[in-house]
């Protein structure tokens, strides 16, 4: 093997490592995630199995037979027809043909809708038209249709929402008001997603995607558990994935619960235990990727957060792989080498149910 | 676009190429582990966990139960034909079928 | 002696308690010690433990605020204790997300601890045209122009800034600092920003960076 390797940095730079080099990321990345979230770093022969994936001189790699995962889709049908920022081609499609051309072109596990915006609060008043079209596109898809959205609290804050914005009262050191106006949109939020969730239940919704919960903190992602519990009462046969949105909790409010848990500061190993008491059937877990830093030290953080999450869960447990996410680039067209690689890695040492 | 088809060329078990959508909806319907969900599936189909992604042994078992395949074939299932067909196999709950079912009076 | 004074101020400042880091800050320099060490032995190290507790989720952002509170306390104290002429120079931060997005998340952590380490900031809030950027940067008469952007689309706001700058020869009057989710360095070069800063802490550090050359 060359003592030059070609790998990336974080916002998709390619660059000549040695391997020294790469092995010494590895090593400061899984020390560093083990470190920060209490857990196990990757074993020395787990360090190497990654420096082979890493190092693989091949332009893309795979996993074995045998060892292929789910990959649960969050909105990739809207990449055919949408913009630059969905990642989209602008393909002239209908919604249930980037839908249908995704499950039998692609041969994807699993397929969605979503409304471009990708936020349930918009879906609300449109939602006898999503209702529709995802009963329509339902009967003619063979492959499990997820509706998914983000649930974005910050929709949820003036001025494009009925609350005081937590944003500008806290830095103004308001705290007790912008932990209210936290808690007052929370409740906002689950009412909308049990709403949406409950509507499409009503026209055969064979998967609800809770796509990046918490994107806004402590107070978004117990909105999302919130409802994950309610729409479980109330559509119990209902599969639902809630994915997390980030390595640990951000602690905007600091001090909200759920099921006497502290919410802000959880990691991916928490983060998938929440999920489960609430009620989701799938977990998803995303590490957002450092751009100064390189492919080797991001995927080998994010398989080490990942694998302490698939060992505590009950449920399976998703890694979430979109753009700038667990060692992906954060550019707009990730490099398919860093892809294929993160993906089996994340499958092979971080053991994910799914991506 | 691209990122997705490279994740489905890497680690994907294929769709309805070969049995992807079971073994999803194992995990979506039962919360089924990954090595579960397949061996779940394997045992219904008859076959071993290497097969569940070889398109040579899963296009003929996905013909002959009439659970879609990727290519369109004349008067096979797809669709919801298909997957009444697969909570059946499954024996699953699939919440579009049974509203199709009770929409049909079955 | 000066030690146990030293710890004081940082606890008082991991602690959020603006009325323990007055009194710190008061028996410090009623003991002699100079102004500028106290501040940067006592009070900094605090507040860089609490940055660093909150980019690994062991201090969150109510605690933050709190802790900039503290800080601003204290360090009003110290200051007013510095004949005049050789007091710190504090950075004055205009800050903002660009035009067209909305998202404020990230900035209000990045605010909070601009706040906490001594400088002043003006928070534009979101959605700010490139002319209030600039209007704004005069008035308030700041050092540095700090734009955050989440959208890749939104994020051309930020060379629209480069421009206008250089347009209206006020590039070396201001620094420029660019972050937000899909930002990164070699977008930071490509547009001629000064400085770009990955997260909340190493916007601080970035600043400080920036205003010593």
């Amino acid at each position: 093997m060359s003592n030059e390797i070609t790998t990336r940095m974080g916002d998709g730079e390619r660059v000549l490592f040695s391997a020294e080099e790469i092995r010494e990321d590895i090593r400061v990345g899984t020390a560093q995630a083990a470190e920060r979230a209490g857990i196990p770093a990757l074993s020395a022969e787990e360090q190497e199995k990654l420096f082979d994936i890493i190092a693989d001189p091949s332009r893309i790699v795979s996993v074995q037979p045998g060892e292929e995962v789910i990959v649960s889709d969050d909105g990739c049908s809207m990449s055919f027809y949408g913009g630059q920022d969905g990642g989209g081609v602008g393909a002239p499609l209908s919604r249930m043909q980037a839908v249908l051309t995704y499950e039998r072109a692609c041969g994807a596990d699993t397929t969605s809708l979503g409304h471009s915006d990708y936020s349930f609060k918009p879906v609300k008043p449109i939602i006898n038209f999503e209702a529709n079209d995802y009963y329509n596109t339902s009967m003619v898809t063979t492959a499990p249709f997820f509706y998914g959205a983000q649930p974005n609290l910050g929709l949820y804050f003036q001025p494009d929402g009925p609350c005081p914005n937590a944003a500008e009262l806290m830095p103004m050191g308001k705290i007790d008001a912008a932990r209210q106006a936290q808690e007052e949109a929370a409740g906002h939020l689950t009412r909308d997603l049990v709403f949406v969730g409950s509507r499409l239940a009503d026209v055969g919704l064979e998967g609800l995607n809770l796509d990046t919960s918490g994107s806004a903190g402590d107070a978004d992602f117990l909105a999302a558990l919130n409802a994950v519990a309610r729409l479980k009462e109330k559509v119990p046969d209902l599969p639902i994935l809630m994915g997390a949105s980030g390595e640990f909790i951000i602690g905007m409010h600091g001090e909200v619960e759920y099921d006497g848990q502290r919410l802000a500061g959880l990691y991916p190993q928490d983060q998938v235990k929440v999920i489960e008491t609430a009620g989701a059937d799938i977990a998803g877990v995303a590490i957002n990727t450092t751009t100064t830093e390189s492919l080797p030290w991001n995927l080998s953080r994010s398989v080490t957060f990942m694998k302490a999450a698939s060992e505590a869960s009950n449920i399976p447990v998703h890694a979430n792989v979109g753009m700038g996410v667990c060692g992906i680039p954060m550019m707009e067209q990730p490099p398919i080498d860093s892809v294929t690689r993160v993906s089996k890695a994340l499958v092979q040492i971080g053991k994910a149910d799914g991506l | 676009m691209g990122m997705e088809i490279a994740h489905i060329m890497a680690s994907c078990m294929g769709g309805i190429r070969t049995s992807g959508d079971l073994v999803a909806w194992m995990q979506m319907t039962r919360r089924m582990r990954i090595h579960e969900a397949k061996a779940y599936v394997a045992e219904k189909l008859g076959v071993g966990i290497i097969d569940l992604t070889d398109e040579e042994i899963m296009r003929d078992i996905r013909k002959d139960l009439g659970i879609g395949t990727v290519t369109s074939i004349a008067g096979s299932p797809k669709g919801i034909r298909a997957k009444i067909k697969v909570a059946e196999l499954l024996d699953i709950n699939i919440r579009s079928v049974a509203l199709f079912k009770s929409q049909m009076g079955f | 002696m000066n030690k146990e004074i030293f710890e004081s101020a940082a606890d008082a400042i991991l602690r959020g308690d603006p009325e323990k880091a007055a009194e710190v800050a008061r028996k410090g320099l009623g003991e002699g010690i100079d102004p500028l060490t106290l501040i940067s032995d006592g009070f900094v190290p605090g507040i860089n433990k609490v940055g660093d507790m909150f980019e690994c989720g062991q201090l969150f952002l109510p605690e933050l605020v709190k802790a900039a509170n503290a800080m601003q306390r204290a360090t009003d104290i110290v200051n007013a204790a510095i004949p005049e002429g050789e007091g710190q120079t504090r950075g004055r931060i205009i800050i903002g997300t660009v035009e067209g997005d909305v998202h404020d998340i990230g900035k209000t952590i990045v605010v909070s601890l601009m706040k906490a380490n001594g400088f002043e900031v003006m928070d534009l809030g979101r959605d700010v045209s490139t002319d209030r950027f600039v209007e704004a940067a005069e008035q308030f008469n700041a050092d540095i122009i700090g734009t955050s952007a989440l959208l890749t689309t939104t994020m051309e706001g930020q060379r629209r800034l480069e421009y206008k700058l250089k347009e209206t020869g006020l590039k070396k009057r201001f620094k420029t600092m660019v972050g937000g989710a899909p930002i990164t360095q070699r977008w930071a070069k490509r547009i001629g920003a000064d400085a770009f800063a990955e997260n909340a802490s190493e916007a601080v550090k970035q600043a400080k960076a920036l205003l010593e050359t």
